[in-house]
Order: structure tokens, then sequence, then C-alpha cells
């Protein structure tokens, strides 16, 4: 009787346990087939259960690199946005994939990509993958669609009720998306889920990215306990972060409320200074896993002709210079009002005196309580306390643009020219459990950090954060004389879901079928959809 | 034999569900805003107090942009009117950045809540001040604790050296209204009949006397305050 008590309850504990994992997001995107210099938008109805609140899409190739990704915010378990689809991309599938830091399951949709200058194979055949159990949608019936005619003109006016029956309206999760795009009935995506890869981290990002890395030891490879790890943003008033690594080496970065891309410098140093460091971030640009089988399938000849359309559509807009979409302000974000370091006691800027050579001149000329010295070629630099009347026998936190630096050398040979300012604590300056016996602050002319060197214990990169929103641009019906290429006549990914909802949409140049199709999310999870296709010719 | 399979798999299947759980150790506090802030240099002994509470007490802090720290060991400086925290990882006394706080808050040697609030002062010696809060609302009643170093009588202190200067407390209290500012004040009657109209000054009074209030202190000038406050007649600011 107790063995069958204790293998109820470690069977129970087992499955509460796994009953935590949760289904797969479900992405949408604007079309099936691209031509490259296009932007691809898309929209992700995250699980119920995701508690992350950033979700990353990535474009991967058939071989499982990541060509491109955007990391998006969640809001209300939604989330919308775009990828700029290279020139550089050659035809070919490619696999769209969704991921959160904690999931379990991503979802992977597969779009075509034509490359613009080359178009589609010569042999008329490509790789395309076979055998994916894709994920099947149901339509809603009692969704009503009214208003869409079945014939449009080109640069014909569009109208579109929605009517939304009061059932489905309470059982709807957050806001509807709606589009209407071109389709290529010759070509069908496949959308399936796959199992993750292990994740190596637990840590769900609920605000903001998360950023993780690994410290070793640059000889053994081990990794490193008790590494200081600074992360740099640098700015006029620069972010700065610090982490100090356990027994597995690893760190992490949480970065909030930064949108578009950021220049990072990530450093690590040993606090004992005994051991040479290595740093390394979490690898997260290939899917390893989830690769479909591929096989070779002929085109049908009414798609060739369609994608010839698609290009010349596309080239004319390029050189047109018609945007797709807009890039929405970014959000007005409060940062600290000053800098990490503190607030300076002495700013200087060189460039209102005489002209010297180099920073030991700058030093003894211009900077009070600031010795910079070479003995036996080696520099050393000391700040003046000024509360305790001495010189701190440290060496100073020493900043280049913000990005803290060790080697002195880097700026024993800045003049006049190349410094815009100084700026000097004179005080000893804690930031956490970090000890600063002063500050050194130096501002570049350039002020593009490119003298603090890249080695193995320092990294440079040009992060991408949080994707801003963006919308897409409509007609330019005033601008009759130039042609009208649209392939997305309307795109709307955060509807607010009313009993009557009406839409407005003008036809394009285009002519072919097009699809009104909306999406929406109800309360237990489920997808559900209505579409209607309408044809301009 | 059944049951040592079951036994297994199901300790298998927990192993697995859990092992990522137990993956890392990652620090409580990893993503907490930091404290920024310098050492402190000890002040000179004399007879009195610099700090408000001598010894450290449990308190939070409270940042600009709303984030709090709790469960820091803080000592009020009301000689330079500075925050201090006890640092116990490096073990250092630093004195917070005034301008990175909103305020802060401790429990002091009587168990008592007390609550400090960081905003700029326009009057003599303008500046960025903590203020305790004696009483919030619309109109605050606020106390700028003090202590100024002064000459006094000769006095021998501990070690046998002869002073001549001592702590001396110089509190000083407003009533403070974010549109009409600072209002001072002193802790008697008249000094707080003085702040209403004169037709209120009445009603007042027999508020006062109801209640069974006399200003003598600081406890009951809040008390005082608190009733008139409550039976919503505000005071007259002279600005």
């Amino acid at each position: 009787m107790e063995r069958k008590i204790i293998i109820l309850l470690l069977l129970f504990l087992a499955f509460s346990a796994k009953a935590q994992e949760k289904e797969g997001s479900s992405l949408f995107t604007d079309r099936d087939l691209y031509i490259s210099g296009e932007t691809l938008l898309l929209k992700v109805f995250a699980p119920i259960a995701e508690q992350s609140g950033i979700v990353n899409i990535d474009l991967i190739n058939r071989e499982g690199k990541k060509i491109s990704g955007i990391i998006l915010e969640i809001i209300d378990h939604q989330a919308d946005g775009f990828i700029y689809l290279p020139d550089s991309l050659s035809s070919g599938c490619y696999l769209l994939r969704t991921s959160t830091k904690t999931d379990k399951t991503s979802t992977i949709k597969v779009v075509y990509v034509t490359n613009r200058f080359r178009g589609l194979p010569e042999s008329n055949a490509d790789w395309q993958p076979s055998g994916i159990p894709s994920l099947k949608e149901t339509p809603i019936p009692n969704l009503q669609v009214e208003g869409v005619e079945m014939r449009y003109k080109p640069r014909d006016k569009g109208h579109a009720s929605i009517h939304i029956p009061a059932e489905i309206l309470t059982q709807t999760d957050g806001n509807l998306s709606v589009s209407v795009a071109g389709i290529t009935p010759e070509f069908t995506s496949a959308t399936y889920l796959q199992q993750s890869a292990a994740k190596t981290s637990q840590i769900i990002e609920k605000e903001g990215i998360i950023l993780e890395g690994i410290v070793t030891d640059l000889k053994t490879a081990q990794p490193f306990k008790d590494a200081v790890v600074y992360l740099t943003i640098p700015d006029s008033i620069p972010g700065f972060k610090y982490y100090i690594t356990g027994e597995d080496g690893r760190f992490f970065f949480q970065l909030k409320n930064y949108y578009g891309k950021i220049p990072v410098v990530i450093q690590c140093f040993d606090m004992k200074k005994t051991h040479l460091l290595k740093i390394a971030l979490s690898d997260t640009d290939s899917l390893r896993r989830g690769l479909p089988a591929f096989e070779t399938r002929t085109f049908q000849p009414e798609l060739r002709k369609r994608v010839e359309k698609n290009i010349d559509a596309v080239t004319f807009r390029k050189i047109f210079n018609q945007q797709e979409i807009t890039i929405q302000p970014l959000p007005v974000i409060k940062r600290d009002t000053y800098p990490y370091y503190g607030v300076p006691t002495k700013i200087i800027d060189p460039q209102l005196f005489i002209d010297l050579p180099n920073f030991n001149e700058i030093s003894k000329e211009l900077l009070p309580g600031v010795k910079f010295r070479t003995y036996n070629r080696i520099p050393t630099l000391q700040v003046f306390n000024a509360a305790q009347f001495y010189y701190f026998n440290d060496q100073p936190l020493l900043l280049l643009d913000g990005i803290p630096i060790r080697d002195l050398n880097v700026i024993k040979d800045m003049g006049t020219k190349d410094i815009d300012k100084v700026e000097i604590c004179q005080s000893e300056r804690f930031y956490g459990n970090l000890i600063f016996p002063g500050v050194v602050a130096i501002y570049t002319s350039k002020a593009d950090y490119t003298r603090v060197p890249e080695s193995d214990d320092l990294i440079k990169l040009n992060l991408d954060v949080i994707q801003p929103r963006a919308t897409l641009n409509n007609s330019t019906a005033e601008q009759l004389s130039d042609p009208d290429l649209r392939q997305v006549l309307l795109w709307q990914p955060s509807l607010k879901p009313e009993p009557t909802i009406t839409l407005d949409f003008q036809t394009s140049d285009i002519r072919g079928s097009f699809k009104l199709i909306i999406h929406g999310k109800t309360k237990d999870g489920s997808i559900f959809y209505k579409e209607q296709i309408f044809e301009v010719n | 034999m059944v049951y040592k399979i079951l036994y297994i798999t199901t300790l298998l299947g927990l192993l697995t569900a859990t092992s990522l759980i137990a993956q890392e150790d990652i620090p409580k506090n990893w993503n907490t805003e930091k404290i920024k802030g310098t050492r402190l240099i000890p002040y000179a002994t004399y007879s009195g107090s610099a700090y408000l509470n001598e010894k450290f007490a449990t308190g939070e802090i409270e940042f600009l942009d709303g984030t709090k720290i709790e469960d820091l060991k803080l000592r009020y400086s009301i000689y330079r009117d500075e925050i201090i925290y006890y640092n116990e990882a490096i073990s250092s006394q630093i004195i917070i950045d005034k301008i990175s706080l909103k305020g802060f808050a401790f429990i002091d040697g009587n168990g008592v809540k007390r609550i400090f609030r960081q905003q700029y002062f326009n009057g003599f010696m303008p500046g960025n001040r903590y203020f305790e809060v004696l009483s919030d609302g619309d109109i605050s009643l606020l106390v700028y604790r003090k202590v100024i170093l002064q000459i006094c009588p000769v006095y021998t202190n501990n070690a046998g050296k002869l002073l001549n200067m001592s702590y001396q407390e110089a509190f000083s209290y407003y009533f403070y209204s974010g549109e009409k500012g600072y209002e001072l004040t002193r802790l008697n009657r008249n000094s707080f009949l003085s702040k209403f109209d004169k037709p209120i000054q009445k009603s007042v009074k027999k508020i006062l006397r109801k209640n069974n209030v006399s200003i003598t202190n600081e406890a009951s000038f809040v008390q005082a305050w608190n009733l008139i406050k409550e039976n919503g007649i505000k005071i007259n600011f002279s600005k």
C-alpha cells in the first residue's frame, strides 16, 4: 500500500512539473512568398502560460544558420513586428522561428524568398520542406465579414465590416490581427511546432532582454568564479551594470527599456588580477534542431510568372523610394540623471586651453588632482582624495566614453584635439559592491570608442534590442503619377475587438488574388481566423 | 520488479522535470538597482549626536524611478543631512547620493517607522533636503531635522579632553503644499493658530478643545494637525 502511495505521489509530482510546459506560439506573416529587399510583417500570439515578456523571431536558412532576428515585446500575450529581407538573400525556403528564453516549444513557419536580381532558380525547382506535420487552423464560421466585393479594379476603394458575435467577443483574448495582402495559390507555406533545444537559462525575460554569457580562464578554458563583468552602454550619460560570476562562470544582464540598436561593451577581469580571462556570449544564432527534411520540388509555371511580376514591383518601389513601413518614434524613457560614477567634482574641457600633445601634459597642466606619470615606460594614474587630502594608492576608475578601461596605454597619446571633456570625481565612489578610488572619465571628440581595443576579455557589439513598433505605409493616392505597387493593402496587427469593426483599404496597381484575413485568440488559447479572397484586375 | 521499474521511471521523470530548475545559482539581487554613493568620513566627536539614530536601523530606500531596496542598515546624519547605509559585503559605511533618492524609511529604536522624503527647499539655504514626513496629504507636515555644531560652555569629554563645541538640535517644521511651497511653523499653539484665517481660528480652537489637545510638543502638534485635517480645514500659506 505504502509503495503504491509513494508511486502515485511521484507520478503526480512528475506530471505536475511537466504540466507547466506550455504550447508554442502562433506565428502569422502578411504573405508566404517574398522578394529580397521587401519587408516581412509578422504577428505572434503567445501562449497564455507564457511568462516571458520578450519573444525572439529569427530568420533561418535551410542549413539552420540565422540570417537575421528581431526581438519583440509581448503585450497582452501578443507581439507584432517586421523583418527586412536583405537583398543579398539567395532564392530559397527560409524558416521563421519564434522562441523565448524559457519556452520548450518553438513555432517555425516556412516562407519562400526570391532573390530580386537572380529570380527563381533556372532549373525551375528548389528545395522545399517535406513531411512537416503542419499546424491546421480552423476557420470560425459565425464571424461575419461584409462589404468585400469579389472583384476590384486597380486603385479601387475597398471596405469591409467585421461583425463579431457577443460570444466570440467575450471569449477573445487581446487584440485581433487583420491583413489584406496578395496571395500566391501556387505556393503554400507550412507552420509547425518544434521542441526547443535544452535551455541553458531559466531566467524569464519579463522586462527587457537578458544578455548572458560565460567567463572562462584563458589558459584552462574552465568557467571562472569571482570574475567581475562590466556591461557599458556608451552614451552622454553611460549606462552601466556589473555582475560577479559564480562557480559556473555565467553572467546575466537585463536590458530594460532599450529599443532599436544600441552599442554595448562587455568586459571582464579577475578581481585578484592573477588570471587572464575570456568572455563569450551565449550563442543563439542557429537552429541546431528542428530543421525539416527538404526535397526538390518543381515550380508551377504560374508561380514563375507571378514572381517575375513581383520582382518588377519591388524594383519599381525601390526606384521610387516607396517605403513599406514607418517606424514609430521610440518611447521616451527617463534614464539616470547623472552618471553611475557620480556627479563629477571637476569638468575640464581641454579645448578651451592651449593645445597639449598627450595625456601626461594634459593631466599636469589642466587636471586638478589627477597624477598621470610614466615610470620606466609604465604609466600610472592617481586621483586626489579631496575628503581626506591624500592621493589614492590604487588606480582610479578610468573611463573612455563611459567604458571602463584598465590599460593606461590607451590614453597616453591622447592630446587636446582628441578630448572633448574630462570629468573627475575626487572621492571614493561606490556602485553596489564596487569601490572606485576616484574617477577619471574622458569623453573623446569622436565619441566612437574606437580607441577601446577588442580582446579576449572585451566584446564590443551593436546589440539589437526590442524592435520599435512600425505601421504600414498606406497608399499615396495623391501621387497619381507614381506607380502603386503595394502587395500588402492593409496591416493592422493590433485591432481592438468590437462588435463591428469597419476597415477601409485601397487596391494598388498589382493585379491578382488578394486575401483579407482576421486572426484572433480565445481566452483558452486557441486561434481563430476568418478569411475572404477577392480579385483585382 | 514492476515496482522497481515504476520507481525508476517516475524518478527519472522527476529528475528531468526539475533538472533545469536546479541548474543555476543566480544571486538574489543580481538585477536590482545598485546604490551609488561615497565613503563616510567620520565626524568629529562632540557632545550630542550627529545622527538621528545612533545605531544602524533596518529600513528601505526608494530611488527616483520608484524602485525600492529593502532590508538595508540605515543611519541618518542630521548634521550633514545624509543617509548612510552599511554595506556588509565590503564592510563600508556609504553615504547614498541624495540626488538618486526619492526618500527612505527606517524603524527607529522605539519601533516607530520614520519616513523621509527628498525634496527641493527653496527658502533660506536652498537645495535638496531630506524632510521627515510627520503627516502626509495635500498639505504635509514636514520636519527638517538638523543639528548644528555650535560653541558651548567648556566641558570635558570621555577622553579627558576639554571641548567647547557640541551638536545642538535646530529642527524646522513646515507645512508643505506642492503648489504653494513651504510654510514655516513652530511647535506652539499660537504659531499653529496663526496659520489659519481669523474666522476659522475659532473652529480650530473648538476642535482642539473638544479633543482635549494642547500643543506642547511634536507629538501633540501632529495630533492637532491631523484633527484639523480630518475636519477639512486648510491652512493659509503666507506666500
